[in-house]
């Protein structure tokens, strides 16, 4: 399975990957409405880590154990037909379960909605053949790579 | 082989995921349980009492629909197993039905906990721990105006926000000097304090109620202090204890804190398998075997027990307490052993923005944390005490309101980021 691989070493701290995200899993998919007009705006599913010099861009590893799909409260946090980790947003109903055992500390609260709350990770972009961060990495620290499997 | 599974909550369905993500759907699985409903999600039910979310919802099972059609199970539900013969591998039913077993597996979950009380089995008395005893609540809700909590964990305190939301006069009683005791501090407990009274709830600690008062109908409580509340409902919700009278009666095994299992989820019984809120569970934080009645735990036991059925030969090493929770508009998340012995090193913080975290560290391993208002990044932390990782470089860290990977150093942060370490 592909997963996002991050390259520390050539992170240029340009936030690129946090926009594309914003504007991919926006209602318009267009970078002016996503940011100017849609409320609340997106939430990045990747976020960027900076303590100068060192930067990188981190988002749900998909991991092999899932720890957040077995902690999950209503089966809402689930492994999608590509074998991604993906939230069923019909039924998420926000109580952090899987925040509360993510290893990676990437998953992200959406409060905005009007009865629920929704747990907010990366999908890995299921309209898409390379992920939108991916795409907009100016310089391959985030490229679409194989695991090596832990031993 | 035909396995059978006791029970229709998080164990059974773990176990079934499990054997039918490896099996091709070989084995023949029956699932009892005593409740007639399709597996449903426990966590939900004080949002189902009031009417935020409905029985037939999705959201609110605990899978999606066509679960027992996709997994080919058998399902006997609405009728409950009474004894097990081990050694005739025979589950007897209420209904009279007996069902042969070349493997089965104990998960019939806890039972709330009822003192021993004058007025117990008044009508309007109600236990808030399955959907069976939640319907009845529901039923009665519409006429109930002002209701007792008993027990401040964390049932009684969510059921004290939604009845008094909802509009019910709601009273909170609980024996300790504060509120959800065992998963918060006493900085945390006066925080939800205040959100329940916010909600317009009354909170009564250090106090309990020592008998229920009524002819046939509750019309108040007594308290141990003498004071008197009239009201037309209680609700009882000090916890669970293990339901195993089953497996105590058919031979099995049992400790203090519940059904004993090896490492394997195996019980006394090499054909039987157990886990969830029935079992005693390695506490990995305190170092002793314990019941810790939570989803996280009894999916993990479960998937392990169904694994090793099909002998895989995966091991549950241990788990602990962990919660995550909201009253009014405070969120937290707490793990571990949260009221450290005194040896203990602690470190924490009350932001300015009204967040709070707090770290308890034992000879450089995460033992607990308590996480109020940013909660994002707790899982690093569970991960922490999960792993025992040595935290003596890391910990001058904890409480930066940026923490993350780029506090770690090179080597483990790009071994875990690329998924090279465990």
């Amino acid at each position: 399975m592909k997963i996002i691989k991050v390259n520390e070493d050539v992170c240029v701290l340009c936030h690129l990957c946090e926009i594309a995200c914003i504007v991919e899993h926006s209602e318009s998919k267009d970078i002016l409405k996503a940011f100017k007009k849609e409320k609340p705006r997106p939430i990045a599913r990747c976020a960027v880590e900076e303590d100068k010099p060192l930067s990188f861009s981190l988002m749900c590893r998909h991991c092999d154990d899932v720890p957040c799909v077995k902690a999950c409260s209503n089966g809402s946090m689930h492994r999608d037909e590509r074998g991604y980790v993906v939230v069923n947003e019909e039924t998420c109903i926000g109580c952090w379960m899987c925040i509360m055992v993510c290893p990676y500390g990437v998953i992200r609260r959406d409060e905005g909605r009007e009865k629920w709350n929704l747990s907010t990770k990366c999908n890995m972009c299921p309209d898409r053949d390379i992920p939108a961060c991916v795409e907009a990495c100016p310089n391959e620290a985030l490229v679409l790579g194989e695991v090596i499997k832990c031993t | 082989m035909h396995i059978v599974i006791l029970g229709n909550s998080t164990v059974a369905v773990a176990a079934v995921e499990a054997i039918r993500s490896i099996d091709n759907m070989e084995n023949k699985i029956t699932v009892v349980s005593n409740e007639p409903f399709f597996t449903y999600s426990h966590p939900l039910l004080p949002n189902y009492l009031v009417g935020e979310v409905e029985e037939d919802e999705e959201r609110f099972s605990y899978r999606r629909k066509g679960f027992y059609e996709q997994n080919k199970l058998n399902t006997i539900l609405g009728d409950a197993a009474v004894s097990i013969d081990k050694n005739a591998k025979i589950v007897e039913l209420k209904s009279g039905k007996e069902i042969a077993y070349d493997k089965l597996i104990v998960a019939t979950g806890g039972i709330p906990i009822v003192p021993p009380m004058d007025g117990v089995n008044l009508e309007n008395v109600f236990t808030f721990t399955n959907l069976t005893e939640v319907k009845k609540f529901k039923a009665a809700l519409p006429n109930i105006k002002k209701c007792v909590v008993v027990g401040g964990g964390l049932i009684g305190t969510r059921l004290t926000e939604k009845l008094s939301i909802y509009g019910v006069e709601t009273y909170l009683v609980e024996l300790l000097k504060r509120l959800v005791a065992l998963a918060l501090d006493d900085y945390g407990a006066t925080l939800i304090r205040k959100e329940l009274e916010k909600a317009g709830g009354h909170i009564i600690t250090g106090d309990s109620v020592k008998s229920i008062l009524g002819e046939k109908k509750v019309c108040g409580v007594r308290l141990a202090s003498g004071k008197e509340i009239s009201c037309d409902a209680v609700a009882i919700a000090i916890g669970v204890r293990p339901n195993m009278d089953i497996a105590k009666n058919a031979g099995l095994e049992v400790g203090r804190g519940g059904v004993i299992t090896d490492e394997y989820m195996r019980t006394s019984d090499t054909n039987i398998f157990s886990g969830g809120d029935i079992v005693e569970t390695y506490d990995l934080t305190s170092d002793q075997r314990r019941s810790i009645p939570i989803l996280p735990i009894a999916y993990a036991q479960g998937e392990v027990a169904g694994l090793n059925i099909l002998n895989r030969e995966v091991k549950f090493k241990g788990g602990f307490p962990m919660n995550s929770m909201k009253i009014g508009g405070i969120e937290f998340i707490s793990m571990g052993m949260v009221n450290p012995e005194k040896d203990a090193e602690i470190i924490e913080k009350k932001y300015d923005n009204g967040d709070y975290r707090k770290f308890i560290i034992k000879n450089n391993c995460l033992s607990g944390a308590i996480f109020i208002g940013d909660i994002e990044k707790a899982g690093m932390f569970n991960w922490m005490i999960k792993e025992r990782f040595n935290v003596k470089r890391i910990k001058d860290y904890f409480l930066k309101e940026d923490f993350g990977w780029k506090y770690f150093d090179r080597d483990t942060r790009n071994l875990r980021i690329s998924r090279q370490l465990k």
